[in-house]
């Protein structure tokens, strides 16, 4: 380390991984081809031409859990569909995210009085990263909700992961 | 047919089970409170006799209700000790319809199976068995269709009680 020593300021090298990998990583979101209800149609709206979810490198919907890192919980999640949401995320591989697209997916929703079915919230079941909101959500504030993700896993560290509970 | 075309060519054929008739009518301009009966006309029926009943609908010449359009249940009040069962049958080749009820008592909710005579009712009876509670003696195949088969309580029933959690997922 001679040569090296006293060369660079404090911890320059480690920061530039960090940069890189979380770039890599936020730009390539592949989501998981998955939807519940109405906002699945926002969601597939967002996939097509016009909003064009590929600009953001998320447009990779995949078929199966483990290729997927972003979960989209699209529409209304009953209990007996949550056991199985459950564990599709627990098929997925790290590093993981779940956007909760939606009312009924952040909390019930119009369901949440009388809906005996209804899950009060997705993240009753799987750790939600993003939550957005709208009775379905417009397709561009998916897209926000997206680039809201980027930006949080731009500030991740290969380091200092944050800690998860499942 | 009309409906009264229909109801008497019950009576004719003796369908077995036929209780009598309901049809709306208007309000009494002399009294405020009656509001007269909105709707359609229907016959009521024992749910004992509801398979023969509808086979008599489904095989005369003249009704000839080839389809059975929905079968379904209500609870109409908290305080009403009974539950209906409604029917409703179509016929193409007459091109009229016909909406038959029973009552049937909450405390001991159970009749036979019209699956014998509408296979299309197989569906709508899982249904109503797991909504309200019924059963349909003879159903083929008596599985929850809508919820999951560990579901406590019958949710369309007036006095259902909301379940606290489900396995191990908060409802509240």
């Amino acid at each position: 380390m001679g040569l090296l020593e006293r060369q660079f300021e404090e911890n320059v090298l480690t920061t530039k991984v960090d940069w890189l990998l979380n770039w890599c990583r936020l730009s390539s979101i592949w989501p998981m081809t998955f939807g519940l209800a109405c906002c699945a149609i926002e969601m597939m709206a967002v996939g097509c031409a016009h909003h064009d979810i590929d600009r953001f490198g998320a447009g990779a919907f995949r078929a199966s859990p483990r290729q997927s890192d972003l979960m989209i919980v699209a529409g209304t999640v009953n209990f007996k569909m949550a056991e199985r949401i459950k564990r599709l995320f627990d098929q997925m591989p790290s590093p993981k995210y779940v956007i909760a697209m939606g009312a009924c997916a952040t909390g019930g929703g119009p369901y949440y009085k009388y809906g005996y079915t209804v899950v009060k919230g997705v993240d009753r079941v799987v750790p939600v990263d993003v939550y957005v909101a709208g009775c379905p959500p417009r397709p561009e504030a998916l897209l926000e909700g997206l680039m809201k993700l980027q930006e949080k896993i731009q500030q991740s560290s290969v380091i200092r992961r944050p800690a998860r509970t499942a | 047919m009309d409906f009264r075309g229909i109801h008497d060519r019950l009576r004719a054929v003796g369908a077995p089970g036929l209780a009598g008739l309901d049809q709306p009518r208007a309000p009494n301009p002399a009294d405020k409170k009656d509001k007269g009966r909105a709707g359609d006309p229907f016959v009521w029926v024992e749910p004992a006799r509801l398979p023969e009943f509808l086979e008599v609908c489904r095989d005369d010449e003249r009704l000839a209700f080839e389809i059975l359009v929905d079968l379904s249940a209500v609870d109409p009040s908290k305080d009403d000790p009974n539950l209906w069962i409604v029917v409703h049958l179509l016929s193409l080749a007459h091109r009229h319809r016909l909406e038959v009820k029973c009552t049937l008592p909450k405390a001991s909710a159970a009749l036979p199976s019209s699956t014998t005579v509408y296979r299309a009712a197989q569906w709508h009876e899982r249904e109503c068995a797991e909504m309200f509670g019924i059963t349909f003696v003879g159903h083929p195949d008596p599985r929850h269709i809508l919820l999951p088969e560990d579901w406590v309580g019958h949710p369309m029933r007036k006095d259902y009680v909301f379940p606290d959690e489900y396995h191990g997922i908060s409802c509240k």
